[in-house]
């Protein structure tokens, strides 16, 4: 097997980009946010600092092999969902490493970090780890419903668990977005993406208040920075994911940065206006109205 | 009245005895009772046998200076059922014995001749 | 050759010279009646030998020099042949059994026991209806007195109904015999042949014919049976189980020839009746003695049956009584007799059996034997039953016995597990004499010859059947020896049987696939047995037998061969789960589910035969139209195996409480025969209807609300094997959703997830064999914090839930992905997202099994502990090495897999080019996907160990825990009831309906149970009344309400 170097080098400078998005990004909201509360808040680069400020930290300690590599299998997690993800509808060079699998493969590659992590954190020992994490794979459970509910429904829409043959048939036009094709799997999976981005009101696993940060609470200096690198590439990766499947793909880097911003914003619009649910509300929530839209979704293909 | 022939009235006083038989042999309580019960059970039973066999104006089938030697089949009754029915007598008396021992062990074990006190062994 | 008459000339003289002889020389008496005993025996034995091998013709005795009618005839042909050497060599046995009693008590029981033996002789040999009645009268008498062997209260009350029963029985058959005298004018059975052709002659016939059926102690009107069951000597109990019962069984045989057609099929139903509800009043008894009475009369019952349908069961006839007759013969009496040694009613003394190991596998193997099981000859003989009625449309008949047969399970293994579990009473020693232990030893091995011939006169396959079932019993035999060298016989056995059954399966990748998993599981599942010290006794045949029954499901050339190899599994399976230590009840649970499958099963190749004639039925080859019932059956009884919902609940208690080293060969390996037999029914029948619904739907439902059911109960529980058990049935669910699909993408999925739940599954139970092996607790949160000691086994466990899981890179993932691709294209979105969810809910309990015990705190006590044994371990690599292939060539075995479903099967397939899987909805390449993330996790790993290199390990409780340190590992390990959020939320989808049904169906059939003996009031009148009736409703429906 012949290694393609150029595209991996696309793959790679890809993924340097979206990083950097992903970290402006999450600097930007933390912005808006904190206007939103009336506070002043970071500046923008601030997550900049705080992953030199991780990367270079001296102290370091480590609980055992598995904490050690929970940060890795996290931000393995998060660069695998990018890496077979493909960005540009119609570039050969930018779709990545699609080529190893389709649209369920990414699904599942989600668990690959959250697992890890999940396993890292809890060698730790905390007790907020367990709880945090216990709490985290819970909502999992039911957040995932609905969202397949509605990938399903678009696979069969368009006859392929391809994201690529996805994006194709959504080209021409916002009309023929599949979230406006169908919308009630669009909708639901829209509902379900707040549970996957863990924005308040499903914030129950870093839950501040209660178990300050809960899975990471034992983690610092490179592991932390290795799971900031993640949040930032993750959270960009699922929007675009959210983008292919619903929002007609993108054609260039600015549509996909756009599209992507508007879908990140979303839970972050949702996570400001409501507060907190309780894990045990939160839980049946997404079988309540997600999952009957996406049945709806489901057999309006 | 041509019902009314011997063989009949052994038939129905049999079959009455095993009715009266049986009724006292179910609903005596003492042990010894339904000992006699039995008996008479048997002692129907046993009418009954000679009953069907009895033919009218025949006589028992033993052969002497009466009946001569020819003809007999014609003479006599069926000597069958008189065997059986020495038989029948014989085995009635020997469980009629057996009955009455246990009778006499059940009593030693309990001080009671009541069926309804030997009842440890149900379900 | 001696004249059969002399049988009865030597009891008489023998009778005879025991009332001349004196107290003084009552032993030389009791040799005397010993040698008489002997005699007899070898009279009727040398007529058997004789007439079996052909030197001697059948022969009829005439009795003072007339033929008959004018006299008596008594006859010995090949039947009289076999039941008195029966009894005679019952009676010789008695007497040698009963040595010590009889020594001591007065001769008069010598002349008793050869009355006795006299009278049932007479019974069986004469032609002669009064001449019946006399002995009958005679063996009564003797009974009676046999009864009184015991002066306690109850044996006599016993006797005293007893004979008051036989009073009435004798009065009704007198004067059926009279009136048959009167019509026919001879008392010859063989002249009375036109007797139910005369007017009144039927009512005749009814009353000679009912009251030898009364005498045959069927329910209900037996009361006073059961209470001599239950009062007499054991010895005594046997001989009226295993002789008298007989005896007059073929009494009846003789009469069936005068006995009017239209009335045969109505006494086998009253047969069957008793068979079957006297095994289920018997599930309440206690009281080991009346049990086994139960137990006698419901064979006699089924015997009944037999004799009275002979001519519709024609050829089989003999094949199917004899089955019967011999196993109720040895193993009832050897059973009675064990009692009399063991000398007491109580379950629970009977553990004192276990001191005897010999006698304790005989008691065993009469249990088994009694419960219809293979090898022994019930067995063989209740399926030709069950087939000959299928063939003549008999659905209610095979119900009654499938239903009395699962009362007879129930009761005789809620026994055996008792025996098995019971303290052992150290005070009150067993006693076994020799001469108590001669007979028991005697028929047991005599039982086992049975079973020999019943097996090799089926003529099953030499590489198959025989061989594995000589290798099991060799096993039997060669158990004294130590536990590793058993360990490596029988890892050597299957490795060589494996060279030996190779040639003859090559080239067939189904047989191949099983195969491999059977035989490869049993010998790897065995590896950690070599930490066991001493003999281990009882361990080895039963595995073997579990293991070789499995190998029998794989290759059977015919229905029977597969069912004999399901129910050897299932007992050597439910031995294995029995010796777990607090495995009474889940082993008992797990028995009858398993009866209750193996039935339905029984039922379903009934029904087959009668749709589809003698067709092995993975074989069908397609459509198999209106066999939507067979289907059904079939489908239930693998389902039963494979723990569907609903069904499962015997799985969590017997996995988790059989030994933990057993339990991945009772539970990876050997759930995996539900799946071959799902398999096999749903490639051979093809889609089918029930009532008109599709059966595929329902089990697609089924499987994902299995699915669902499994994963959610595994992960509120506490107990790591119950956890892996539990997700067992969650996998079972997916397999069933899988092929429910009905295309070939969905076979190949459960194909595929078949293969790998076995090698994850025996991976994890392993695992978890290993940590408790060391760590003596199952509970995980006693544990926490292992990875410090035992990192192998944490890896095997992270291999495993990453594989159970479906993540990506690992194997798991072409599960579900092919699962994507077959739901999408089968429609079934909702069910399909269902088994997703399930999948989902996986990872809860996984990651509750990975982090309460490996990760987290480490307890106090256990900071010493060392990693598990190198023989636990080494199975489980082979295991992760298999799944690390997989992981990276899936196709190496999906390619062979997709190979084996038929084409037939509706579907698209599942294309390869290269390395990249391919339907016409996705693709993956597993080969890639693991490539990059192999590159990428090595990156940043780099990465990390760069920055990080100066890490250093820190103490346990260095946590950042507001400033404050923990307490104690204990109080800061958060594991038990982890997912109490999860069970506020969705804990009602939880509700245990199955477990409230069941033990609703339970507590049910015990209060009707109980309710119904109380018929059996314990007075004489009253069972005198129950005979009258008995007559009295039979004559009804006889007659049909009219005049005879």
């Amino acid at each position: 097997m012949s290694i393609d170097w150029i595209k991996l080098l696309f793959t790679l400078l890809g993924l340097f980009i979206v990083l950097n998005y992903g970290l402006l990004q999450y600097g930007m909201i933390r912005r808006i946010t904190a206007r939103i509360g009336k506070r002043i808040g970071m500046p923008v680069y601030q997550p900049y600092i705080d992953l030199i400020k991780n990367y270079s930290m001296r102290s370091q300690i480590t609980h055992g092999v598995m904490f050690y590599l929970g940060p890795v299998f996290r931000l393995a997690g998060g660069v695998g969902i990018f890496m077979f993800m493909p960005l540009i509808y119609g570039s050969y060079y930018w779709s990545n490493y699609s080529f190893s699998g389709d649209v369920i493969l990414i699904m599942y590659f989600m668990f690959f970090g959250m697992l890890g992590m999940a396993l890292g954190a809890s060698e730790g020992g905390h007790p907020y780890s367990f709880i945090g994490i216990s709490r985290g794979l819970s909502q999992f459970t039911t957040v995932e419903v609905p969202f397949t509910l509605a990938v399903i429904a678009v696979a069969v829409q368009h006859h392929s668990f391809s994201l690529t043959e996805i994006v194709a048939g959504q080209q021409g036009g916002i009309m023929h977005w599949n979230i406006m094709t169908n919308p009630f799997a669009g909708i639901a999976a829209m509902l379900a993406f707040l549970g996957m981005m863990m924005a308040s009101p499903f914030n129950v696993v870093q839950a501040p208040q209660e178990i300050p940060i809960g899975p990471p609470t034992e983690y610092h200096g490179t592991y932390l920075g290795l799971l900031q690198t993640n949040r930032a590439i993750l959270y960009v990766s699922e929007s675009i994911l959210m983008v292919n499947l619903f929002f007609g793909g993108a054609t260039n880097w600015i549509e996909l940065i756009v599209k992507s911003f508007l879908v990140f914003f979303w839970p972050v619009f949702v996570g400001l206006v409501f507060p907190r649910f309780r894990i045990d509300q939160s839980i049946p929530w997404f079988l309540k109205l997600p999952l009957i839209l996406g049945i709806i979704g489901i057999f309006m293909v | 009245m041509e019902y009314l022939t011997l063989q009949n009235i052994g038939l129905v006083t049999g079959f009455l005895l095993i009715l009266i038989g049986l009724y006292g042999a179910l609903t005596q309580k003492n042990i010894l009772r339904i000992i006699v019960a039995f008996t008479i059970f048997d002692a129907g039973l046993n009418l009954v046998i000679v009953a069907l066999s009895y033919i009218k104006g025949r006589v028992a089938p033993i052969i002497d200076q009466t009946t001569g030697i020819t003809n007999l089949s014609e003479k006599f009754v069926d000597p069958v059922p008189q065997a059986l029915v020495l038989t029948s007598i014989v085995i009635g008396v020997g469980v009629t014995g057996v009955m009455l021992t246990f009778a006499l062990r059940m009593f030693k074990t309990r001080q009671s001749l009541d069926i309804n006190d030997f009842k440890e062994t149900k379900w | 050759m001696v004249s059969p008459v002399h049988i009865v000339s030597i009891g008489l003289i023998t009778a005879f010279l025991l009332g001349l002889g004196k107290k003084s020389q009552q032993s030389i008496l009791v040799l005397v009646l010993l040698i008489a005993t002997a005699a007899m025996t070898m009279i009727s034995g040398s007529w058997l030998i004789g007439i079996m091998t052909g030197s001697v013709q059948p022969t009829d005795v005439f009795t003072a020099g007339f033929k008959p009618p004018f006299a008596i005839n008594l006859r010995m042909t090949m039947d009289e042949a076999v039941l008195t050497t029966m009894v005679n060599l019952f009676g010789f046995l008695t007497v040698i059994y009963l040595f010590d009693v009889l020594k001591n008590a007065g001769k008069h029981l010598l002349s008793i026991i050869v009355v006795f033996l006299i009278g049932l002789n007479v019974i069986v040999m004469t032609r002669d209806l009064f001449n019946l009645f006399v002995f009958l009268e005679i063996t009564s008498i003797a009974t009676a007195g046999l009864m009184i062997m015991i002066q306690d209260s109850k044996s006599i009350s016993a006797g005293f109904k007893f004979l008051i029963a036989s009073s009435v029985i004798s009065g009704i058959l007198l004067i059926g015999i009279i009136f048959a005298y009167s019509y026919i004018g001879n008392l010859n059975i063989d002249f009375m042949s036109n007797l139910s052709l005369i007017k009144g002659g039927s009512v005749a016939v009814f009353l000679v014919l009912s009251a030898i059926i009364l005498e045959s102690k069927q329910f209900p009107a037996n009361g006073w049976a059961l209470d001599m069951y239950e009062s007499a000597h054991p010895a005594i109990g046997s001989a009226l189980s295993a002789v008298s019962a007989p005896a007059v069984l073929f009494v009846i045989y003789k009469l069936m020839p005068i006995v009017p057609e239209s009335w045969h099929s109505l006494i086998g139903l009253f047969g069957l009746i008793t068979f079957t509800f006297s095994n289920f009043l018997a599930t309440r008894q206690g009281n080991i003695r009346r049990m086994l009475g139960y137990s006698s009369i419901a064979q006699g019952g089924l015997m009944l049956t037999v004799v009275s349908m002979s001519t519709f069961f024609g050829n089989s006839f003999w094949f199917i009584i004899l089955g019967f007759l011999l196993t109720n013969f040895f193993a009832k009496a050897g059973l009675f007799w064990l009692n009399g040694m063991v000398n007491s009613d109580d379950q629970n003394k009977w553990g004192v059996l276990r001191k005897r190991p010999v006698l304790f596998f005989l008691f065993g193997a009469f249990v088994v034997a009694i419960a219809g099981l293979p090898p022994f000859p019930t067995f063989f003989a209740k399926w030709e039953m069950i087939m000959q009625l299928a063939n003549g449309n008999g659905w209610g008949w095979i119900v009654l016995i499938l239903l009395g047969s699962i009362f007879e399970i129930s009761f005789l293994f809620k026994w055996f597990g008792r025996v098995f579990h019971a303290e052992e009473e150290k005070i009150n020693d067993i006693r076994t004499p020799w001469f108590k232990q001669v007979p028991v030893l005697l028929f047991g091995a005599a039982l086992l010859a049975t079973s020999y011939y019943f097996v090799e006169y089926l003529n099953f396959d030499v590489l198959f059947v025989m061989l594995p079932l000589l290798i099991v019993t060799v096993f039997f035999a060669i158990d004294f020896l130590p536990a590793f060298v058993k360990n490596l016989l029988l890892i050597a056995s299957l490795t060589i049987y494996g060279y030996l059954i190779y040639p003859e399966i090559d080239g067939n990748v189904m047989q191949l696939v099983f195969m491999g998993v059977f035989l490869v599981g049993g010998i790897l599942t065995l590896i950690p047995g070599f930490t066991q010290k001493g003999t281990r006794a009882g361990f080895y045949p039963f595995a073997a037998m579990t293991i070789f029954g499995l190998i029998m499901l794989v290759n059977p050339a015919d229905n029977l061969t597969f069912f004999m190899g399901w129910e050897q599994m299932a007992l050597g399976s439910y031995i294995l789960i029995l010796r777990g230590k607090k495995a009474e009840r889940p082993a008992q649970q797990y028995m009858l589910f398993s009866a209750g499958g193996a039935y339905l099963m029984l039922a379903a190749f009934g029904l087959l035969l009668h749709f589809a004639g003698d067709t092995f039925f993975g074989h069908l080859n397609g459509m198999l139209p209106g066999g939507g019932v067979v289907f059904v059956l079939f489908a239930l009884a693998f389902m039963l195996k494979a723990a569907a919902i609903g069904l499962h609940i015997w799985l969590p208690g017997a996995y988790s409480e059989a030994e933990d080293d057993a339990t991945p060969l009772v539970s990876g390996v050997l759930i995996n025969s539900g799946v071959l037999g799902l398999f096999w029914i749903a490639t051979a029948f093809g889609p089918q209807q029930l009532f008109g619904y599709d059966i595929y739907q329902i089990m697609g439902w089924v499987g994902a609300i299995t699915a669902i059911g499994g994963n959610m109960l595994a992960i509120y529980e506490e107990d790591m094997k119950r956890l892996i058990a539990y997700s067992s049935v969650g996998a079972m669910g997916y397999i069933i959703f899988a092929l429910s699909m009905n295309s070939k993408l969905g076979l190949l999925i459960a194909l595929y997830y078949m293969v790998l739940h076995f090698i994850y599954k025996t991976m994890l139970f392993m695992s978890a064999a290993g940590v408790i092996y060391r760590t003596k607790t199952r509970n995980m949160y006693e544990m926490g914090g292992l990875i410090k000691s035992m990192p192998w086994s944490f890896i095997v466990v992270l291999i495993g839930i990453i594989t159970l899981a479906g993540m990506p890179p690992l194997a798991g993932f072409a599960g579900k992905w092919m699962f994507y691709n077959a739901v999408v294209m089968k429609g079934w979105y909702l069910q399909g997202t269902m088994v997703f969810f399930s999948g989902i809910v996986a990872f809860l309990y996984l990651y509750k099994l990975i982090a309460s015990v490996f990760l987290g705190q480490l307890k106090d006590n256990h900071r010493k502990l060392k990693e598990a044994p190198f023989v636990y371990l080494l199975p489980q690599f082979i295991f992760v090495i298999a799944i690390m292939v997989l992981s990276v060539f899936p196709q190496v075995l999906l390619e062979p897999l997709a190979t084996i479903i038929p084409d037939r099967i509706p579907g698209e397939a599942l294309h390869w080019d290269g390395k990249l899987a391919m339907t016409s909805f996705g693709y993956w390449n597993a080969f890639s996907v693991m490539s990059v993330v192999i590159v990428m996790f090595a990156v940043i790993f780099g990465w990390l160990v760069y920055h990080s290199r100066k890490a250093q390990k820190v103490k346990q409780f260095n946590i950042v825990f507001a400033a404050e340190r923990p307490f104690r590992p204990e109080t800061t390990h958060v594991s038990y009831n982890m997912f109490a959020g999860y069970k506020k939320a969705l804990g009602w989808l939880m509700t245990p309906l199955a477990t409230r049904f069941w033990t609703g169906v339970s507590d049910w059939s015990m209060a009707i149970a109980d309710k119904m003996r109380s018929w059996y009031t314990g007075n004489g009148q009253t069972y005198a009344m129950h005979l009258l009736l008995y007559a009295f409703v039979l004559y009804l429906l006889i007659s049909g309400g009219k005049i005879l």
